[in-house]
């Protein structure tokens, strides 16, 4: 792949940037309800009082400076201070951001896991009761809203079964040095075993509900695009050459196979953001799609803003490995 | 999706409950909502005060029947109509070992009335502290609080500020004291996980507490965890797994679930939001006086307290709470009566009814839409309209301008439970929560004369004038105050509710 079409690329995502940016500043100064007003809530404040939180808030000056001084600040990474922390918003985001990056990880894994396996079963044993099972299945996972299967998962397996917790990221005794951030990985490194084992009976649920979606799709990617490579031509000379089925399947089809898998997940991976705000909320989870989801009703204006732009960078990004990706594994294909 | 559940069990057995590791005891509380910051002084947040209030220490604070009662101080009097004065106890110690002072008390103070006294930012709270003007140390263990004008209720508002070290802070600045705690209270601070849990543990240099609340003495557990969990399902479902002891904000439809379950109860408090319907009466309809008072007939506030609110509420005649000082007793209560309401509408013009639009936030749509169904029955044909909170309070709370709504199902909080947080706000000329665009000059004058009166008889008198006044004149139709509900395990013992929303963990232990 040439690198300058690369940087060509990488370049066109500056104006799809700025343009979130400017679509999520206007939206969120132009949507009623005023964050000073929301802050004090039912206090008795005199008007100068406010006048003077409405001043260190930065909400006192008219809308083109507002976005001008947010456009300024955000090329070098500052947005402001979080109205309700009080603290660097960037601060904030980076306490909050590792809890739902790993979340998403482990769904993603997951629903590879799960999906991949399936979807060639279902290809391969099309039309059976097993392929029809697999077809309802996946139309559920899509359809099932994450918020009701959630709370059933909990219902299920914290207060009847009492095999996993309800909420949170990792117990109360187990202490773990932070290292990359990533608890399942930090407690590896340290040895902690049983404080890994704790962090991942925290993710299991979550992870679920959040990959239940995305399993579904990639399952039905897979077999389809299964269904098709084992129709075309160099898989029947495969048969005629009486190559072993087995052989056939995983050495020559399934690597063909998994090309539009593996670029449907990569952009799939974005939408695991979007999910989890709710499935964080249900779980307790300590991550960044609960925070901007509290922020919005509060009306939390830097925060919300970086976090949307950091999602449109993280959704671009995505996309982009996507594509090249696609590239990559298809030659025939160009950038 | 079966392979995934199968997948989910596979773990499940292997991991096979990492719960029942503690040996010291421990109380965890599933909250709605996690600190904002731990600065005491930087925030607004009812819920990120329940929270630091278990370790830090107010000069006041108040008892289970709202009392205020001193904490810090060991006594303190009015000196004059501006001026109180506060004796501090002797040998209470911060959680890093160093003894309280006037001079911290002070600092707390300044820290939060003086403008740019959080390096060079202002307090937030500033307001809470209305007029006061210095603050005087007369000596080591004596301080007074001088106000620009008289004040009353200062007593009632200082139990909402926590005592900081000043020593601490000039060394860790803002910026540390939003995430480290250095206060007097029961609990020292262990771990925060952001959005996660506040871990403490007992403080074991605790001075005991306030004197009048028993009882006096070190915390009665080892380690104390706020763990936030914002979604009521999650809340409840932790609290009947047993993953946590207390929960607030129980709703209404889960108390008969929580209550069956073998081991958790309901507990209630009196809450102190007072919910009410604000009549536009600027409008075309609401302002005559008469259609309100019919549209109060309309309205049958025990059935609605019974069968949606599972009991759990006081039906209100005005503004206050029945809890709240000046509550006036005798106000009248407008009886369920649809015919009357319906005759009356047809006096005041409107025999064929109109048809209205009550506004709404969507956690109240369920009440909302009981309250509108008997308004129709009664000739006002209502219609519910559900928006968003911070939206509405922009159409609604206008000060003064121009109102296009008919209706607006709301409610306002009064944590001290003195009228001045909530009357005022919501009744006063243009003031910031007057919903109803209500004017009257005459109560205007009773509300500034309350505000500064000092004798407390004086001045409860005053409150009850205005609440017939405003019983009578019906800018809203005040409706109840909720009771806040609790789901608590049945090993915790010794913890009460409190009626200003505190969970306070001092006097709790478990089996």
């Amino acid at each position: 792949m040439p690198m300058g079409k690369l940087v060509e690329r990488l370049l066109q995502l500056v104006p799809v940037l700025l343009g979130v940016s400017v679509i999520v500043f206007l939206m969120m100064a132009l949507t009623p309800g005023d964050p000073v007003e929301i802050m004090i809530g039912d206090q008795n404040v005199t008007a100068q009082e406010e006048s003077l939180l409405r001043q260190d808030l930065g909400l006192d000056l008219p809308l083109h400076e507002r976005f001008a001084a947010f456009l300024g600040n955000a090329v070098t990474g500052n947005f402001g201070l979080s109205f309700y922390h009080r603290r660097p918003v960037m601060d904030v985001i980076a306490e909050r951001l590792p809890a739902t990056v790993e979340l998403s990880l482990v769904a993603l894994l997951l629903a590879l896991v799960t999906a991949i396996p399936l979807g060639v079963l279902a290809a391969v044993r099309k039309n059976t009761i097993l392929d029809r099972l697999a077809t309802v299945g996946s139309l559920l996972g899509v359809s099932l809203p994450g918020f009701w299967f959630g709370i059933l998962l909990l219902m299920l397996f914290a207060v009847h079964l009492h095999v996993l917790p309800v909420s949170g990221r990792i117990g109360f005794s187990s202490e773990v040095q932070p290292i990359t951030h990533f608890l399942l990985i930090d407690t590896l490194i340290q040895g902690r075993f049983d404080a890994f084992l704790d962090a991942l009976s925290h993710v299991i649920l979550p992870a679920i509900t959040l990959g239940l979606p995305m399993t579904a799709i990639l399952m039905r990617v897979t077999r389809t695009s299964m269904l098709e490579v084992m129709r075309s031509d160099y898989i029947v000379f495969a048969e005629a050459k009486g190559l072993s089925r087995h052989r056939i399947l995983f050495r020559h089809a399934l690597k063909n196979a998994l090309i539009p898998t593996v670029s449907v997940a990569a952009i799939e991976t974005g939408s695991l953001l979007g999910g989890n705000m709710i499935v964080e909320t249900v779980f307790g989870w300590p991550g960044l799609g609960r925070l901007v989801v509290e922020s919005i009703f509060l009306r939390n204006y830097p925060l919300v803003q970086a976090a949307v732009l950091l999602y449109a960078l993280t959704y671009v990004m995505l996309n982009f490995v996507a594509d090249i990706l696609y590239t990559m594994l298809n030659p025939r294909v160009k950038l | 999706m079966r392979f995934t559940t199968l997948l989910a069990l596979a773990t499940a057995m292997a991991i096979a409950a990492p719960a029942a590791l503690t040996q010291a005891s421990e109380i965890r509380v599933g909250f709605t909502n996690d600190a904002d910051t731990l600065d005491p002084a930087n925030h607004r947040k009812r819920e990120t005060e329940t929270i630091l209030r278990n370790m830090y220490d107010g000069i006041l604070t108040r008892d289970g029947d709202m009392t205020v009662v001193p904490e810090l101080a060991e006594s303190f009097r009015q000196v004059s109509p501006t001026v109180y004065e506060f004796t501090l106890r002797k040998g209470v110690t911060f959680h890093d070992g160093s003894e309280l002072t006037a001079e911290d008390v002070k600092f707390t103070l300044d820290r939060i009335t003086v403008e740019g006294a959080m390096d060079g930012r202002t307090s937030p709270r500033k307001s809470l502290l209305g007029p006061v003007e210095e603050i005087e140390i007369v000596d080591d263990r004596t301080i007074r609080i001088h106000l620009g004008e008289p004040w009353p209720i200062l007593p009632a508002m200082l139990p909402f500020q926590e005592v900081v070290s000043k020593a601490f802070v000039e060394k860790v600045g803002t910026d540390g004291l939003a995430t480290q705690v250095n206060g007097t209270g029961p609990f020292r601070l262990v771990d925060w996980r952001r959005g996660d849990s506040v871990i403490m543990e007992r403080f074991d240099g605790y001075y005991g507490g306030a004197d009048d609340i028993a009882p006096v003495g070190k915390a009665c557990v080892d380690r104390v965890i706020f763990k936030v969990i914002p979604e009521n399902a999650s809340r409840v479902a932790a609290l009947l797994a047993g993953d946590v002891d207390i929960i607030n904000d129980l709703p209404a439809h889960s108390v008969a679930q929580v209550k069956n379950n073998p081991g958790t109860d309901v507990v209630t408090a009196n809450g102190t939001r007072s919910f009410f319907v604000a009549l536009n009466t600027q409008g075309d309809i609401f302002d005559d006086p008469k259609v309100r008072q019919a549209a109060m007939h309309a309205i049958d506030k025990d059935l609605i307290i019974d069968r949606i609110l599972a009991g759990n509420a006081v039906a209100i005649e005005g503004i206050l709470s029945p809890d709240a000082f000046g509550h006036n007793r005798e106000l009248t209560v407008y009886d369920y009566d649809p015919e009357l309401a319906r005759a009356m509408l047809a006096e005041a013009g409107y025999p064929d009814g109109v048809d209205l639009q009550l506004d709404t936030e969507g956690a109240y749509k369920d009440v909302a839409e009981a309250v509108a169904s008997l308004l129709t029955k009664a000739g006002f044909r209502t219609t519910v309209v559900v928006g968003e909170g911070s939206q509405l309070s922009s159409k609604w709370r206008t000060r003064g301008g121009e109102k296009t709504g008919d209706m607006y199902f709301t409610s306002w909080g009064n944590g001290s439970l003195d009228p001045y947080g909530i009357f005022v706000p919501t009744h006063r000329t243009n003031d910031r929560g007057n919903s109803a665009g209500y004017s009257n000059p005459a109560l205007d004058e009773i509300l500034d004369e309350a505000g500064v009166e000092a004798d407390t008889e004086k001045r409860a008198a005053l409150y009850r004038k205005a609440e017939a006044i405003v019983n009578e004149d019906l800018p809203y139709l005040y409706l109840w105050v909720p009771q806040d509900i609790y789901g608590v395990s049945r090993r915790l013992k010794g913890w009460k509710p409190s009626p200003d929303s505190r969970i306070n963990l001092h006097d709790a232990c478990v089996d």
